[in-house]
């Protein structure tokens, strides 16, 4: 599949990220907060408030003041008292992506580098996310906060421009610090996507990603990660370079795979663990697989879980 | 075996050019950019092992390609001894007498036959000697003969007199080059008499002595300020006059000598009677045309001849011709007739034109009558409906040699039984709304279009066509032209010995404007001449051209009888006609057949006008090329061994050696390639 070939000519430079086959495999599915939403017009979210819906919540006192057309006048009639209806409110959301531009990112053995996987990934969700009327935002970290575009119904096109902008230069530290700092910019509840590789101990992972919770956000993480990455599949002893660091070692492939590959998986489940514990969603993406697959695979079963609930 | 550059020789240094590849080759530093290496842990570069040498085979490929490369420089070559040591040893002689009729010039035949006695009288006890005459060809009068049979020798040099030929020296050698490669004497020798003129030598046309030959020019040459004019060619301007055709011909001379001729007779001969004599003044080396009054032809093949008195070289003095009445191409128009006629377009081309000229007959489809057919050679259908029963007359006519052209009109049809159109004809198209069709692609290379090949030759797609008759084609048909649509335009088939070509629109206005295009009148003239198979008949030919002994004669007519040469002799000429003569003499060669009263055919021939050139060239050209260089037969005769150049250049081993390296290199791609898979 070429993720950056099939796309419409548009006005935007970064729509060339929001492929078609992606957008047509996602389209019929919602990403529905899991978590209550602070909003301010109606949307498919659940809103921490009563307002006006379908579904029934529960009945309350009248009190002076009360719209008397919401009164239950059935009830009054049994009781001979006052009683007020209350539904549940829905709400529309904040959604924000997240996206690590660290260098690492800018790896792809297989012509599609991670940062372009992501670009797609975050240009499709984006744009389902703002059809179905919720504010979209988005962040790009690596050892500091890159790229800001707080969450807005009218923020796609920018996300659009921001994102074919963005390069992945500079090297990537600790993710604590600027995902701390995004933490405090996130005031409504809403719905956080975090993208990156995850190159670092997955006790920190968890440390710096956890404090994103902390006001209700709903939490969704996609590990994306090259397929040459998790097997190693390299024949030639050479000398491999660190993207971020500039290291450089002597490496008899071969002679270390089965060692790689075993740590690597190690890592994957961990995150897997740490994450589950906290109860945020997490997504192994593997590059050289296709996205659509692999998006639709997540959004259906967290509707399936969200229909559960 | 010695070598030509052992210097090269030090390159064979360079063979340890793979060993050293092989040993200290390591694996190149790439560096590969990897996301993290986080997970990778350092572990010990291994290249102890890249030391050793793994593939001895593949190094010892590469080293023997190499050293084969280095020998092929060196130039090696096995020095011989045995190369022929002269001075001792008895000699095969091969006298190369020059007879072609350049020889003929004042008193050189004389001088060269001299030289020829001598030679033969030079022979040793132990000698053999052989007598080649040559002119355009070479012929053996006498093969390897003993030197005690002296007077064969002399003999047929004695009977050998110059001939009408020119001279080529190639075919000579060759001859002389067979004779001496079988010869087991060990000392060759070729004395080469002639007056080396400089037409007579084309470069080497692989015309090469065996080694260790030797070549004696002997030339004969002077007197070349004597006057010699030659006449070179003939045209003639053909006319009418009170119904008979009239003839003037006009003759070109050419003076090739360094002195100017003033009043000399050029006289023209019809039938071997002068007839009419105009006087002749050229300036030296320079050339001069006259022009006869017309004559009358009074008759089939009547022979002519241009004679400009006589010179120091007389053969070529004498120009001869035969004329014949131009005969008309005879074309029956098949025409619905009436008011609606629709071959004025047709019939005015045809009428156009005098080379050659056509008679053209308008008939209607009902009155074509057997004589009409027995006499046209091309019948033109024009936009008529064909009865039965004339199809099938028609496709006798064109099984025996006729031509059928046939345009297609609203109105054409053909009878579904007789096959022998190249094309089954369907309805017609309309192209009266829109864009005409054109006509797109032609075939240029058939002979009706070859005229208009070159660039602003003849524009066909200016014509616009408004309608066609949709063809099938069948298969053994072929389309020479198309409409830019694809449909054909022009078909051709043949039939039998004649052909039929296809017009799928019409000829007149009425569904195209093409009849008013330029290129309308040479399209039918050529399409007319190319069905009735009209060749325009050549009125000379010239001595050593091959012709078939039907000498052109119609086919309807039985051959058998005997060819005349104008010496006399007379060659026998079977029923077939397959034979071929070669023209040998100059003068009239008459074909007289059992049919015929008199002569059949005529045919006159010429002396080579090329040979009148006597501008010598040096004969040590053509010894290099016969024996390798100039002193190389000089060498040989003095029994000095060839140099290491000649004998490396007659040997060429460098040659096998570099190819046989280049193959053992190309063995060593194939081998590494499988090497690096596995």
């Amino acid at each position: 599949m070429s993720l950056l070939g099939a796309h419409s000519p548009s006005a935007i430079p970064g729509a060339r990220f929001m492929d078609p086959v992606v957008l047509a495999r996602i389209g019929n599915l919602d990403l529905v907060a899991r978590a209550v939403c602070d909003g301010f017009i109606n949307g498919l979210h659940k809103a921490p408030y009563f307002g006006a819906s379908v579904d029934f919540a529960e009945h309350r006192g009248y009190v002076p003041g009360d719209d008397i057309r919401r009164m239950d006048w059935r009830l009054w009639a049994r009781t001979d008292r006052y009683y007020i209806k209350e539904y549940e409110a829905e709400t529309n959301m904040n959604f924000s992506v997240l996206l690590d531009v660290s260098k690492s990112m800018d790896y792809g053995s297989r012509g599609i580098t991670k940062l372009d996987y992501a670009r797609i990934l975050t240009a499709c969700l984006t744009n389902l996310v703002h059809h179905q009327r919720d504010r979209v935002g988005f962040v790009a970290f690596d050892s500091e906060i890159v790229e800001h575009v707080p969450p807005s119904a009218k923020h796609m096109d920018t996300i659009l421009h921001v994102l074919d902008r963005l390069k992945a230069g500079r090297p990537g530290g600790r993710m604590r610090e600027p995902l701390h700092k995004v933490a405090e910019h996130f005031g409504r509840r809403g719905v956080l996507v975090v993208i990156s590789d995850f190159y670092e101990d997955p006790e920190e992972i968890v440390d710096a990603i956890t404090p994103l919770r902390f006001r209700g956000n709903d939490l969704v993480v996609f590990h994306v990660l090259d397929p040459a990455e998790l097997e190693f599949g390299f024949s030639d002893a050479q000398a491999f370079e660190d993207l971020e660091s500039g290291e450089q070692m002597p490496v008899v492939p071969d002679a270390m795979r089965k060692e790689y590959v075993s740590l690597v998986n190690a890592h994957v489940g961990a995150l897997q663990q740490r994450f589950s514990e906290v109860r945020v969603d997490y997504t192994l993406l593997d590059t050289s697989k296709p996205l659509d697959h692999a998006l639709y695979k997540y959004l259906g079963g967290r509707e399936k879980k969200m229909r559960l609930r | 075996m010695s070598f030509i550059a052992p210097l090269f020789f030090v390159a064979l240094a360079g063979l340890a050019i793979p060993v050293l590849i092989h040993l200290i080759q390591r694996e190149k530093k790439q560096i590969l950019r990897f996301p993290s290496l986080m997970f990778v842990q350092r572990v010990p570069y291994k290249s102890i092992q890249r030391r050793r040498i793994h593939n001895w085979l593949l190094l010892m490929v590469r080293l023997t390609a190499l050293a084969l490369i280095i020998l092929a420089f060196a130039r090696p070559f096995f020095e011989r001894q045995d190369l022929p040591v002269a001075g001792t040893g008895a000699r095969e002689v091969v006298v190369l007498l020059d007879q072609s009729y350049s020889i003929g010039y004042g008193d050189r035949w004389e001088r060269a036959r001299a030289a020829a006695y001598e030679a033969v009288n030079s022979l040793g006890a132990s000698d053999r000697g052989s007598i080649v005459l040559f002119s355009s060809g070479a012929e053996i009068a006498l093969r390897s003969t003993a030197a005690g049979e002296r007077e064969r020798l002399t003999a047929a040099v004695a009977e050998a007199k110059p001939t009408d030929g020119a001279t080529r020296y190639a075919p000579a050698l060759k001859v002389a080059g067979s004779i001496l490669a079988e010869s087991p004497l060990p000392r060759r020798e070729v004395v080469l008499i002639s007056d080396f003129q400089r037409g007579g030598w084309r470069g080497e046309e692989g015309a090469r002595l065996p080694a260790g030959s030797t070549v004696t020019p002997v030339t004969i040459a002077g007197n070349e300020d004597a006057p010699n004019v030659s006449v070179t060619a003939v045209s003639f301007a053909r006319s009418a006059f009170s119904n008979q055709e009239r003839v003037a011909v006009t003759a070109v001379v050419v003076n090739r000598s360094m002195r100017s001729l003033t009043g000399g007779q050029l006289a023209l001969e019809i039938g071997g009677r002068p007839v009419q004599t105009q006087p002749l003044n050229v300036e030296a080396s320079s050339s001069a045309s006259v022009t006869f009054e017309p004559v009358t032809i009074a008759s089939a093949s009547m022979r002519g001849t241009v004679r400009a008195g006589t010179d120091a070289l007389a053969a070529d003095n004498v120009f001869n011709f035969v004329l014949s009445p131009a005969a008309p191409v005879r074309v029956i128009v098949v025409d619905r007739g009436g008011t609606g006629s629709a071959a004025l377009y047709l019939t005015r081309a045809l009428a156009i034109g005098d080379a050659p000229r056509f008679e053209t007959t308008v008939r209607q489809p009902e009155a074509v009558s057997d004589d009409d057919l027995r006499r046209a050679s091309t019948v033109v259908l024009n936009d008529v409906a064909v009865p039965g029963a004339l199809a099938r007359r028609l496709a006798r006519f064109v099984e025996m040699g006729g031509g059928l052209f046939v345009a297609l009109g609203p109105r054409a049809s053909w009878p579904q039984d007789v096959d022998i159109l190249p094309a089954a004809v369907r309805a017609p198209v309309d192209k009266t709304r829109g864009d005409a069709a054109r006509i797109g692609a032609l075939e240029y290379g058939h002979p009706v279009f070859e005229p208009f090949r070159a660039p602003r030759s003849g524009d066909f797609a200016g014509a616009r066509i408004y309608g066609y008759r949709a063809v099938e084609p069948s298969p053994m048909a072929q389309i020479l032209a198309r409409f830019d649509a694809g449909a054909p335009a022009l078909l051709e088939r043949r039939t039998g010995a004649g052909r039929v070509l296809l017009w799928t629109s019409s000829l007149d206005l009425a569904w195209s404007d093409f009849p008013l295009k330029p290129v309308f009148l040479p399209f039918v003239h050529r399409a007319v001449r190319h069905l009735s198979a009209y060749a325009e008949p050549a009125p000379w030919s010239t001595v050593g051209q091959v012709l078939d002994a039907s000498f052109g004669a119609p086919a309807s007519q039985p051959l058998g009888g005997v060819v005349i040469t104008p010496s006399g002799r007379q060659v026998p000429v079977d029923d077939e006609g397959g034979e071929v003569l070669e023209l040998t003499e100059q003068g009239f060669y008459e074909l007289r057949t059992k049919a015929s009263e008199g002569a059949a055919a005529v045919v006159a021939s010429n002396v080579d006008s090329a040979e009148s050139d006597l501008t010598t060239m040096d004969p040590r050209e053509i010894i290099a090329a016969a024996v390798g260089g100039p002193d190389e037969g000089a060498r040989a005769a003095a029994g000095v061994p060839l140099p290491p150049e000649a004998q490396e250049r007659s040997q060429r081993l460098w040659w096998y050696l570099l190819v046989i390296g280049i193959l053992v290199l190309g063995a060593d791609t194939l081998l590494s390639n499988r090497l690096s898979k596995t």
